[in-house]
């Protein structure tokens, strides 16, 4: 084998190479940025959801303790600046809440149940987003390569959906993300 | 929100030709009909040609990729598009529809819909239909394909089983949400048709709507592919002697695609019409589902369920998960072994010298949740869940 056609064997491995690479950052990139346009969907959604909460109170025939309760965990929720942590607990406590008073509600809130339905489809997206942007992390090349240098490690969003409803009543309906 | 509101462009794909009928077809051309009501435009992609009896959908909506190919795919014979030509015109698609997103169905299937994955710009819905625990497609889609999944943006499983077969072999995750059926199209009454009443002279008179126990002939039925080994037909046909020797006055029909050599108590009604299934359903006092295996939903239960008619089926779990297990006691049928022809026979001749009015009307009750108008609402949920985490468009806006 002469030089040239060495020469051209390393350059044509080397042009896969970089193909190859550059292919798998590109969806590194892309995963990256799901993560980001799902959780700002995910955050969207659990501001209409805590301040659909706010207006229960609003409700007429609502008692003032029932009320008070809503308003405190749904307060607690919408508090600026919370850590991850916090925030988990603030939306779980908000969920818990709002199943509790559910059965003693004059009437039945549509569009709050649509809003919780709502937040619960958009943590499942983000939730998957944030899996297949680790997944991706993971890899050897993603690693040694330090594809995802610039960008954080996204987390997952953990949290208590509560007994929402993505469909009335049904057989089907006891589906709970862990 | 006027954002929640505004009607969508939604570009439907699916994988198999509408030329016969499937549980993924008739999905489709549903969730295209519900969406058009709500106020919608969906546009549906599929290889072969629109039924004209199938014309829910105005046909300048939908595109043919062109002629499907029949191959074995999955245990069955699937109708399928592939190859540059078919990939030419789903990319043509995908760029003249301005969709808002794009929807496609069975996105791991080697058609249309893997195609359109590929080549999609827009946000992408998929909704998996199979629940097959050892599918070799999801084996190898997990290494080859995992670039091309990783384009979707929501998933929809029809099932839990169905589900976990995507969280196992894809690593990702779905939102449960069941078929939907037209519950108050099978659940109208009995009209029979000419062909039923010609097939079944005898047996015209004597029915009445809703009656459990007719006073003629008791009649049991089975809808499916009669060629296709997992559709079970096999297992109940090896139950029928010992069902006939009980009951020798009972009438057996199936009806579906295919042919193949009946015993002569047992008349085939070939492929149905929706119309004939609802009035088949509807004077029938057995239906039996004795699929293998691979049956992700069944379709075709639920619209019995519907019709309100009696209910036997092998004990799969998307099955289970919909009429309760053997040994509870509140399910809406009767369950047995999968493939046990002797266990088949003795829940028939149960339910026909059992027959319970309740609890028919319990599992119309039930089927009821599967109707359109829950089911719709819950994928078009997924549809604005998705686009509030879209990116923003980089075509011109467009107005529907």
């Amino acid at each position: 084998m002469s030089t040239l056609e060495v020469l051209a064997a390393l350059i044509i491995v080397l042009v896969i190479l970089i193909w190859r690479i550059s292919w798998l950052a590109s969806r590194v990139h892309r995963a990256t940025l799901r993560t980001e346009r799902t959780w700002s969907a995910l955050d969207g959604a659990l501001v209409g959801r805590a301040e659909r909460a706010t207006e229960l109170v609003t409700m007429p025939g609502i008692d003032p303790a029932t009320a008070l309760l809503v308003l405190d965990a749904a307060a607690a929720a919408l508090e600026p600046d919370l850590c991850r942590g916090e925030r988990e607990r603030a939306e779980s406590d908000l969920s818990h809440v709002l199943d509790a008073v559910g059965p003693m509600l004059p009437a039945s809130p549509s569009e709050l149940t649509s809003e919780r339905a709502r937040a619960s489809i958009c943590r499942r997206l983000h939730n998957d987003a944030v899996a297949t942007a680790l997944s991706l992390r993971r890899r050897y090349m993603v690693r040694i390569l330090r594809l995802a240098r610039h960008t954080n490690e996204p987390r997952p969003f953990e949290m208590a959906d509560g007994k929402y409803c993505t469909l009335p009543a049904g057989p089907l309906e006891t589906d709970q993300p862990s | 929100m006027t954002d929640q509101r505004r009607s969508l462009r939604v570009g439907l794909v699916c994988p198999y030709s509408f030329d016969v009928a499937g549980g993924v077809q008739n999905h489709v051309l549903g969730l295209a009909r519900y969406l058009r009501q709500a106020g919608h435009r969906p546009y549906v992609l599929a290889p072969g040609e629109l039924r004209p009896s199938a014309a829910t959908l105005d046909l300048e909506d939908f595109v043919s990729v062109g002629a499907a190919v029949a191959v074995p795919y999955n245990g069955s014979v699937a109708r399928v598009s592939f190859g540059p030509l078919s990939a030419a015109r789903v990319r043509r698609w995908l760029r003249n529809g301005k969709f808002d997103l794009i929807h496609i169905h069975e996105p791991i299937t080697p058609s249309i819909s893997l195609l359109a994955l590929w080549a999609a710009e827009q946000p992408v819905v998929a909704t998996f239909h199979t629940a097959t625990p050892r599918s070799r497609s999801m084996q190898l889609a997990s290494g080859v394909l995992r670039a091309a999944i990783e384009k979707i943006d929501a998933g929809i499983a029809v099932s839990e089983s169905a589900r976990s077969v995507v969280v196992q072999h894809l690593g990702r995750d779905a939102v449960v949400i069941p078929n939907g059926i037209r519950f108050d199209d099978f659940a109208r009454g009995p009209h029979l048709r000419p062909e039923l009443a010609e097939a079944h002279p005898s047996t015209n008179s004597g029915r009445t709507a809703g009656s459990p126990m007719p006073s003629q002939q008791p009649r049991l039925i089975f809808i499916g592919r009669l060629d296709e080994p997992r559709k079970g037909l096999d297992v109940l046909l090896a139950a029928i002697p010992q069902i006939r020797a009980a009951r020798p006055d009972l009438e057996v029909i199936v009806a579906g695609q295919g042919s193949r050599r009946l015993p002569s108590c047992c008349r085939s009604l070939g492929t149905i019409s929706d119309e004939t299934k609802i009035a088949l359903l509807n004077t029938a006092d057995v239906f039996v589902a004795p699929q293998l295996a691979r049956e992700s939903f069944g379709i075709v239960l639920l619209e019995a369920m519907a019709s309100g008619v009696q209910i036997v089926a092998s004990d799969l779990p998307s099955f289970v998960d919909v009429l309760g297990g053997p040994h509870d006691a509140s399910r809406l049928g009767e369950v047995f072994t999968v493939g046990d022809h002797r266990a088949l026979a003795g829940a028939v001749l149960h339910v026909l010298d059992h027959p319970s009015p309740l609890r028919a009307a319990r599992a119309q009750q039930a089927a009821r949740h599967y109707d359109w108008s829950s089911v719709g609402p819950a994928v078009l949920a997924v549809y604005r869940a998705t686009l509030s985490a879209a990116p923003a468009r980089r075509t011109g806006n467009v107005v529907g």
